[in-house]
């Protein structure tokens, strides 16, 4: 079963005595979009965090081509170099420019040379439209400004997986367009996405699959229009239609 | 008034007089207080470094072992070198080190005696501070080192540290202030610092205010002269207020012949002629002479 790239497997994770996942199952296959959605609480960032392993899963497994990467014994760092992150918080290495942010990582984890290292992180950026600001620090930029070039940061390492974390919701109203935008092109161009989402039009228009999480558990998963348009579970019904009156 | 008269008079003598003496202890003064201070901060981020590798459940035991083991050495250090007077230190070690060897080990150069009890002081209080200076730094930056496969080393080395060490040069200013001032007592052991110096002069003449009045001012000078050299090293840490927009195709310049921003191409906005075409636009809207 190794054609998935990422295959998750009875994942669970307790803080304490406090399951917040349980029972996770999915798989993640290449040009994929997914989106979770759910209410705060429910356990989609915490996923995300598992599966990235910035949170170590109390039990289950992650394969990511076969290999279990929630095991001991595994690179977490040489995972990581392939399955990028977009934080919520945009998390730019402050004391780096915008162009030393996105070559760090091709430098020193991926070996790469100077010269390649910047044209490559130029074109992303350019990508996602920031290529004028590549002399700029992290704090002189705007939200939107931010995030765009942590979404190139991580591009950069040309990953196999892109995983966003609520990329819009520290953003203001009108700077959550031009970062949606740039995650729009990316989808069309068959980027394989886990982006955990607020933005419902989003998570119906651009993903190829949604999955709604509910109290720790995959309450239910499809395609996004038949996610939408006819829920089948109860908690989905609420849910979708709180964002509808809101 | 004429008192003041007098001590001024006494002063001038006094340093006309013993000049030679008091600059070779400035010197000496300033000497060890930087090289400790140097060699302090070292291993201060050495101690903070090590004390905040990461230690989860899915290390093996022996790592796990050894990293407790770590934690526990350095805060035996961190407390016993902090929590005794400096001067009591200096004694214990410069006497200690003979009497336990049978004076197989001792100092026989005084500056290293001295460099190793100021800087060993010193490091004890630095790792507490780098320490302070590392877990203040927001825990996003390290996610976000990690995320795209940073190793803890290389997210310290890239990420944290050069924070870290921005938001600790405040603490590395007070110790070695602290230094300047405090490694007075090293006279303890025969180390002629300044103050060393006014002990040995105040002995012959026995001008004990005037040579301490000449103390004080040159002390705060000292420090006064640090802590302004100090700020220029935060202002220069902080880098400019403002950036310049590069305006031209970015990804033309990476794609083309030139590797991106090589200086002395039209293309570099560091260059002068760029610089004064930008301004101009910014400032006429066109280029001067443009019609």
């Amino acid at each position: 079963m190794s054609e998935h790239i990422l295959e998750i497997r009875h994942l669970g994770k307790a803080f304490g005595a406090h399951e917040v996942l349980r029972d996770i199952d999915f798989t993640v296959d290449a040009g994929d979009v997914i989106s979770i959605i759910g209410a705060s609480g429910s356990g989609k960032s915490t996923l995300l965090r598992c599966i990235n392993l910035l949170e170590t899963p109390t039990s289950g497994e992650i394969l990511y081509h076969g290999t279990n990467v929630a095991g001991r014994g595994v690179s977490a760092a040489k995972y990581r170099s392939r399955v990028g992150m977009v934080f919520q918080s945009f998390n730019l290495f402050n004391n780096m420019t915008v162009l030393e942010n996105c070559m760090v990582g091709q430098r020193k984890v991926l070996g790469r040379g100077k010269a390649e290292a910047q044209a490559q992180a130029v074109a992303y950026l350019n990508k996602v439209g920031m290529a004028p600001y590549i002399y700029a620090k992290p704090r002189q930029l705007s939200g939107g400004q931010k995030q765009r070039v942590a979404i190139a940061r991580a591009l950069a390492m040309e990953p196999e997986v892109l995983l966003f974390d609520e990329p819009t919701s520290a953003l203001d109203p009108e700077m959550v367009g031009e970062v949606l935008a740039v995650m729009q092109a990316l989808a069309n161009d068959g980027m394989t996405m886990l982006v955990v989402t607020h933005e419902m039009a989003f998570a119906r228009d651009v993903s190829s699959r949604a999955v709604f999480m509910h109290e720790g558990v995959i309450c239910e998963q499809g395609a996004p229009a038949a996610l939408f348009g006819d829920p089948q579970r109860q908690e989905t019904r609420d849910f979708l239609a709180r964002f509808r009156s809101a | 008034m004429d008192k003041f008269a007098k001590l001024g008079q006494d002063m001038v003598l006094l340093w006309s007089k013993y000049k030679l003496m008091y600059w070779a202890g400035i010197w000496n003064t300033l000497k060890l207080a930087f090289i400790a201070t140097l060699i302090g901060c070292v291993i201060g981020l050495l101690c903070g470094v090590l004390n905040t590798i990461p230690c989860t459940k899915n290390d093996p035991p022996l790592k796990r072992f050894f990293l407790k083991l770590l934690r526990v050495v350095i805060r035996v250090y961190v407390e016993v070198f902090r929590g005794t007077p400096m001067v009591l230190q200096s004694v214990f070690i410069y006497y200690g080190l003979p009497y336990f060897s049978n004076n197989a080990l001792r100092f026989d150069n005084i500056w290293t005696a001295a460099i190793l009890i100021v800087s060993i002081n010193t490091g004890a209080y630095m790792a507490e501070s780098v320490r302070g200076g590392i877990i203040s730094i927001d825990p996003g930056q390290t996610e976000g080192a990690k995320a795209i496969g940073m190793t803890h080393v290389q997210t310290m080395l890239y990420v944290i540290m050069p924070q870290a060490l921005r938001n600790i040069i405040p603490q590395i200013g007070n110790n070695y202030i602290i230094n300047v001032k405090d490694t007075s007592v090293m006279f303890i052991i025969g180390f002629t610092d300044f103050f060393a110096q006014h002990r040995y002069i105040v002995g012959v003449n026995n001008m004990y205010f005037p040579s301490a009045t000449i103390e004080m001012i040159a002390y705060l000078t000292l420090t006064l002269a640090a802590s302004f050299l100090l700020r220029l090293v935060e202002k220069w840490m902080d880098g400019p207020d403002n950036y310049e927009l590069v305006q031209v195709d970015a990804l033309t310049m990476s794609a083309g012949t030139y590797t991106h921003p090589s200086r002395k191409t039209p293309f570099d906005e560091q260059n002068k002629e760029y610089r004064e075409r930008t301004r101009q636009l910014l400032k006429h809207g066109r280029m001067r002479g443009d019609r």
